[in-house]
C-alpha cells in the first residue's frame, strides 16, 4: 500500500517537476505572451521639401474599416451594411455577406480618406472598427494624372519602403527608426499602468532639402509635355542644373505617372528615362571633343581646316550630316553647323590617348554617382580596345551610350568654367548639408578654354542650329548645341532618332544648364525627310519654351555688355 | 478581544476600500489617457490633412490652374533695345567748363531768370 502510495505520488511529483522544471522555460513565454503587450511606435517619414522649403511630400493618414461579424448581432446587421455602403460606397449585399459569416475579423474597405473615416465614426456602428495607416501625399504635376517630379522623387510603398528616385535613395535617413512600448495588459485588455513599462522613443526620419525649384520643375514637365505632343514622339525628359553646384533644378520626364496611385500604374513608367536610360549623345559630344581639343593646345577656334564632308576613318567613309563639301571653315563653324568631319579631325589631332584621356575627364567613362536611385551605365572599352572606327564616332557622339545626367554634368563643365561641378539633387540632409558640395569641384579644362567653348556655342545660337532656342532678350546672351543620333536594334542602326538640345544661359554669368531629349520624335513632314527629326526642330523649342519661364521666374537680365 | 477584532477588520475593510477607490481612480485615468491618445491621433492626422491641402493650394499647379481661371498670362520676357551712343558727354567736368566763353552779363541774366544761352553744362544744369 505504501510502495503503491509512493509510486503515485513519485508520479505526480515527477510531472510537477516536469511542468516546473524542465518546461519552465516555455511556460513563462507563453504566459508573457497573454499579458504582455508590444506596441510599436512608428517613426515619422521626413518629408521632401524644394530650394524654396516648398513641400513636395506630405504625410496623410488613410483609414481602413474593418468589422466583427461575431459582435453583430442579427437584426443590426442591415443597419451596419447600410451605414458601411453609404460611407464607403461598397457593395451593401457583399457586406451582408461578410457579416452573416460569422466570421472574427473582415476587411470591408481599405486606405481610404480621413473624411470617410469621419463620417463612419459619427456612425457608431457596432462591430465596425477603423485603423489608421500612414500615406506618402505627392503635390499634382502639369499634365493630368501625374504628380510633380514623379520619376525623381520616386514613391514609398505601404510599409513606407521607398521604391524608386530619392524616397528609395535615401531611405534610411527618411525612414527614422521607429519605437515601442512593453507592457502588461489585465484580463479585460486594459493597460496595468503600474506594471513595468519598456519604452523607446521611435527617431522620426529627417526632412529633405532638395536643389530643385518646384515652379520650374512644373514649367519643364509643362513644356516637355506640349512638346513631345508636338513632335509626335514617343517620349522625352528634361534636366536643368544649377552650373556651380551641380544641384538639379528640375527633373522631369514624359510621359509620368500619379506616385499618389502607385499601386494602379503600369510598372513600366516607374523607369527613370533621365538616369536609367542610355542613349547616344550626338553632336552635343562636339563640345566635349572640341574643348578637350582647344585645351590640348592643338586646335583653336579660329583653327582653319578643309571639310569635303566626308573623311574615311578604319575602312569607313564617314559623313557631315549634309553630306556637302564645306570647303575651308574654322572650328567655330564646325560647332556652329554641328560637322562630323571637323570633329573627327579634332580629335585625331588630339590624338586617340588622349581624347580618351578628355572622355573620362569630362565624367563620361563612370557613372555620374547622382544621389537617385537606378543610375544605369555602361562603361565604353578601354583605350587600346577601342576602334579607329569608334574613337571616330565617339568624337561626334555616336557609339557612346551615356546617360543624361553624365551628358549634362559634362557640358555643364564650360558654364562653370571649366570645373566638374558633382550633380546632386539633395542639398541637406536634415541640419546636414551634403559633402558634395563641401568638397572642391575638379578642374577639367582650363578656365581660358572654356571661355573659348563659350564663344563657341553662343555662335550656334546666333548663326547656326541653335536659333530656334533663342530666348528674346537673350539671343545674344545664350549658348546652345542640337544633338541628332540614330537609335540601334539589334546592332543596325535605324531612322528613329534621339534629339537633344543643350545649352546654358546667361551666357557669362550662367543661372542654368539645361539639356532636352526627345526620343523618337516624328515631327511633321519627317515621313518624307527624317532629316526633320533634328534637335534643331524638336527639342530646341522646348529648351526655349522652359528657359524663358526661367528667365521670368528667376529675375534674370542680360549680362551687361 | 473582539474589539480589537473588529479594529483590525475595520482596518483591513478601510484598506481595501482605499485600494479599491486607487484602483477605480487608476483606471479612469488609463481610460483618460487613452481616449486622449486617440484624440491626439485624429488631430494630428487633421493637422496632416491640413498642411497637405495648403501645400496643394500653393503647389504649381493650383497656382497656374487659378491664376488661368482669373484670366492671368504670363508674361514672355520683352526683348531689349540695343544701347546707342548718348549725346551728352557724361565725362565733361561738372559746373561751367573753363573755356566757357559765355559773356558775364548773359550769365548774371541766366542766374536770375533761369534762361539758357551758353554751354551744354549749363543746360544739364538748369534742364527741368
Amino acid at each position: 500500500m505504501l510502495a503503491i502510495a509512493l509510486v503515485l505520488a513519485g508520479a505526480v511529483w515527477a510531472k510537477l517537476a516536469y511542468w516546473q522544471v524542465a518546461k519552465r522555460g516555455q511556460l513563462a513565454a507563453a504566459a508573457q505572451q497573454q499579458y504582455r503587450e508590444y506596441v510599436p511606435l512608428p517613426a515619422i517619414r521626413g518629408a521632401i521639401f524644394d530650394r524654396n522649403l516648398t513641400q513636395l511630400v506630405v504625410n496623410t493618414a488613410v483609414y481602413s474599416a474593418f468589422v466583427s461579424p461575431d459582435q453583430i448581432s442579427a437584426g443590426e446587421r442591415d443597419r451596419v451594411a447600410g451605414g458601411l455602403s453609404s460611407v464607403l460606397g461598397v457593395d451593401k449585399a457583399s457586406v451582408l455577406a461578410t457579416l452573416s459569416s460569422r466570421a472574427k475579423f473582415a476587411y470591408i474597405a481599405r486606405r481610404f480618406s480621413k473624411a470617410k473615416a469621419d463620417q463612419l465614426r459619427a456612425l457608431k456602428l457596432p462591430g465596425v472598427g477603423l485603423l489608421d495607416e500612414t500615406q506618402r501625399s505627392y503635390l499634382p504635376g502639369a499634365t493630368a494624372g501625374t504628380t510633380l517630379a514623379a520619376d525623381l522623387l520616386g514613391f514609398a510603398n505601404w510599409d513606407g519602403n521607398g521604391q524608386a528616385g530619392v524616397e528609395m535613395k535615401y531611405q534610411k535617413s527618411l525612414a527614422g527608426t521607429p519605437g515601442y512600448i512593453s507592457s502588461y495588459r489585465d484580463l479585460a485588455n486594459n493597460e496595468i499602468v503600474l506594471g513595468s513599462h519598456t519604452h523607446t522613443d521611435p527617431v522620426n526620419g529627417q526632412d529633405l532639402v532638395l536643389s530643385l525649384d518646384a515652379n520650374v520643375q512644373y514649367a519643364a514637365e509643362q513644356a516637355l509635355a506640349d512638346g513631345i505632343k508636338k513632335d509626335n514622339a514617343e517620349s522625352g525628359s528634361v534636366l536643368i542644373m544649377d552650373p556651380s553646384t551641380g544641384g538639379i533644378v528640375a527633373w522631369a520626364d514624359y510621359p509620368s505617372y500619379n506616385a499618389n496611385d502607385f499601386n494602379h500604374t503600369d510598372p513600366a513608367l516607374f523607369k527613370d528615362n533621365v538616369v536609367s536610360y542610355l542613349y547616344e549623345p550626338g553632336s552635343v559630344m562636339k563640345v566635349v571633343t572640341l574643348s578637350g581639343a582647344i585645351n590640348q593646345g592643338v586646335i583653336a577656334p579660329n583653327t582653319v581646316i578643309n571639310d569635303p564632308g566626308v573623311l574615311s576613318v578604319g575602312g569607313y567613309r564617314i559623313y557631315d550630316w549634309d553630306h556637302a563639301n564645306h570647303g575651308n571653315i574654322d572650328y567655330t563653324y564646325v560647332l556652329a553647323h554641328s560637322l562630323n568631319v571637323g570633329a573627327m579631325k579634332a580629335m585625331l589631332a588630339e590624338g586617340h590617348d588622349a581624347f580618351y584621356k578628355n572622355l573620362q575627364a569630362f565624367g563620361l567613362t563612370q557613372p555620374s554617382g547622382i544621389d537617385v536611385a537606378g543610375e544605369s551605365f555602361v562603361a565604353p572599352p578601354s583605350a587600346s580596345q577601342m576602334a579607329d572606327s569608334q574613337y571616330a564616332t565617339t568624337s561626334f557622339g555616336q557609339g557612346i551610350d551615356v546617360n543624361m545626367v553624365q551628358m549634362l554634368a559634362a557640358v555643364n563643365v564650360v558654364a562653370n568654367g571649366g570645373k566638374y561641378a558633382p550633380p546632386h539633387v539633395v542639398d541637406r540632409v536634415g541640419t546636414q548639408i551634403n559633402p558634395v558640395l563641401l568638397q572642391p569641384q575638379r578642374q577639367v579644362v582650363s578656365p581660358q578654354t572654356a571661355a573659348q567653348m563659350t564663344a563657341m556655342m553662343e555662335q550656334v545660337v546666333q548663326k547656326g542650329s541653335g536659333s530656334l532656342a533663342r530666348v528674346p532678350g537673350f539671343a545674344k546672351d545664350e549658348t546652345g548645341k542640337t544633338g541628332s543620333s540614330q537609335i540601334p536594334v539589334n546592332g543596325q542602326y535605324t531612322s528613329d532618332v534621339w534629339t537633344s538640345y543643350v545649352g546654358f544661359l546667361p551666357a557669362q554669368h550662367p543661372r542654368f544648364t539645361m539639356l532636352v531629349v526627345v526620343r523618337k520624335p516624328h515631327y511633321p513632314g519627317s515621313d518624307r525627310d527624317w532629316t526633320l527629326n533634328d534637335g534643331y526642330l524638336t527639342a530646341a523649342p522646348i529648351w526655349k519654351t522652359i528657359a524663358q519661364n526661367i528667365v521670368v521666374s528667376w529675375h534674370i537680365t542680360p549680362d551687361p555688355g | 478581544m473582539f474589539g480589537h477584532a473588529y479594529l483590525g477588520v475595520g482596518a483591513v475593510v478601510v484598506c481595501l476600500l482605499f485600494y479599491l477607490a486607487i484602483a477605480a481612480q487608476i483606471t479612469q485615468a488609463s481610460y483618460d489617457i487613452s481616449r486622449l491618445q486617440d484624440q491626439q491621433r485624429q488631430l494630428l492626422a487633421e493637422q496632416d490633412q491640413l498642411r497637405y491641402q495648403e501645400v496643394t493650394q500653393h503647389a504649381p499647379a493650383q497656382v497656374q490652374q487659378q491664376a488661368a481661371q482669373s484670366g492671368m498670362q504670363r508674361v514672355v520676357p520683352s526683348s531689349y533695345v540695343q544701347g546707342q551712343q548718348v549725346a551728352v558727354d557724361l565725362t565733361a567736368p561738372v559746373g561751367a567748363s573753363a573755356a566757357d566763353a559765355t559773356p558775364l552779363w548773359q550769365r548774371a541774366v541766366a542766374a536770375v531768370l533761369n534762361q539758357v544761352a551758353g554751354t551744354r553744362d549749363v543746360m544739364a544744369s538748369t534742364k527741368k
